[in-house]
């Protein structure tokens, strides 16, 4: 039987994931399922669950000026709908509407996506289009790590026990920017993702991103990619030499396993057809 | 300490609840509330949906003590007395339900939609209600009994 605890404050928060056996609840549409099936397997259950969100400083939203900055507090289903989150961050609040179905976007947050360390995480990719440093704390005190390298393997992250992920600062790409994320699932809504795909353009191309997930470890920044974007010329054949690229970058590091005579195409279209929308959306803002 | 929140409008205290016990178990196995079903456990199929503050969440995926202070409402706490609330007429009147078994889940997450949008379109409507699976029948009349509950939700008669 685990014990379950709401602190009112951060450093009741911190203090109650130092001791053994805590475990934090960051929303539990993951978490949930894992203690359902502990419980089914007579596993053993975490000692403490800390209920982080109540927590005010976990809810910051900053999307002004140089400080952009995003609480791991804040829920799928705010981004999704929040008019400052749409209009600064799409690529975020794009991914946000594509999570889950209303119920899980309603309670699930950045934060746990990140925590949980799932490769099909669709706001881990919008996450690290945005360039996103993760602010973590513990009774300790506070470190910051860039989500790329945050998670190691397939739910496996840097986060020791007693850390908590406070929230994430962010760079956007220079505005005005356009910002697409698409995603592969097996159905339209409530599915996880087989491919996602975030992008993000600049008017100049000076600073594009392109960061492919749920094919890797953790999803990741195309740098030849994106370096193919800087020196190109805007249009179809560029859009479509990168999807190329980004199809060479997944075979040189996964392999040609069975699935990527699917992912291969796949690949090479949902980053040819995102960078196009990204290129569009930039070019009706003008 | 007990776990406290509101049901329906009424103040519930319970001893002794787990950390690790869901909402959904709560509801059904302590307070007789078996509006709210157990479709998947694992927050796939919208069966178990409630109303924690107004807002459609799984009750399967939320820990009972995430309702502590809060107003979580069930298909049990809609109707007047013998009169069923506009969203559950709607249901009815469209043939929306067939075994009833995901209808309470897709209730209250119509609730939710037409809160923010009180003329849902169909693509809204779909999108909102793509969390609660139905296995009877196909997704058509449920469309409709939405869209019917919506309209009597904002006063708009009652005509066929």
């Amino acid at each position: 039987m685990s014990r379950f605890l709401t602190p009112a404050s951060l450093p009741e928060a911190l203090d109650a994931l130092a001791q053994p056996g805590a475990k934090v609840l960051a929303g539990g549409t993951d978490l949930m399922i894992s203690l359902r099936q502990a419980r089914m397997n007579g596993d053993e259950l975490p000692e403490l669950l800390v209920d982080i969100t109540r927590l005010p400083e976990l809810q910051r939203l900053e999307l002004e000026g140089p400080g952009c900055y995003l609480g791991a507090g804040l829920t799928f289903r705010f981004l999704d709908e929040n008019p400052d989150a749409r209009q600064r961050v799409p690529v975020l609040s794009q991914a946000a509407s594509m999570v889950g179905s209303m119920q899980v976007r309603q309670t699930g947050t950045i934060g746990g996506n990140v925590a949980n360390g799932s490769p099909a995480a669709d706001g881990m990719s919008a996450l690290v289009a945005l360039d996103a440093v993760a602010e973590i704390a513990s009774r300790e005190g506070v470190r910051h790590c860039p989500l790329s390298e945050l998670i190691t393997a397939p739910n496996k992250t840097t986060l020791t026990s007693g850390e908590l992920i406070l929230g994430y600062a962010i760079t956007p790409p220079p505005a005005p920017a356009g910002q697409v994320f698409l995603k592969v699932g097996r159905r339209h809504e409530v599915a996880v993702s087989r491919l996602n795909l975030a992008a993000c353009l600049d008017r100049d191309l000076s600073d594009p991103r392109v960061v492919l997930g749920s094919c890797f470890p953790s999803p990741r920044r195309l740098v030849d990619v994106e370096e193919l974007i800087k020196g190109g010329k805007p249009g179809p054949e560029l859009w479509q030499a990168a999807g190329e690229m980004a199809a060479g970058h997944f075979t040189y590091v996964c392999g040609w396993r069975s699935s990527a005579t699917y992912k291969v195409p796949a690949i090479t279209r949902i980053t040819a057809r995102a960078l196009q929308r990204a290129w569009a959306g930039l070019e009706a803002r003008s | 300490m007990p776990l406290k929140f509101t049901l329906n409008g009424n103040q519930v205290s319970l001893e002794g609840v787990p950390g690790e016990a869901t909402l959904l178990e709560v509801l059904r196995q302590r307070l007789d509330m078996l509006g709210a079903k157990e479709g998947c456990g694992v927050g796939e199929c919208g069966a178990c949906t409630v109303l924690l503050d107004g807002k459609a969440v799984d009750s399967c995926l939320t820990a009972a003590w995430q309702a502590a202070g809060r107003e979580v409402t069930t298909v049990e706490g809609l109707a007047q007395g013998d009169e069923l609330h506009p969203m559950q007429k709607g249901f009815a009147d469209t043939g929306a339900v067939q075994c009833g078994f995901c209808t309470p889940g897709m209730i209250l997450t119509a609730l939710d939609l037409v809160e923010q949008a009180p003329e849902p379109s169909e693509q809204q409507i779909r999108r909102a209600m793509s969390g609660n699976l139905c296995r009877c029948t196909g997704y058509h009349d449920v469309v409709r009994g939405v869209r019917r509950g919506a309209k009597y939700l904002r006063g708009e008669g009652e005509e066929q």
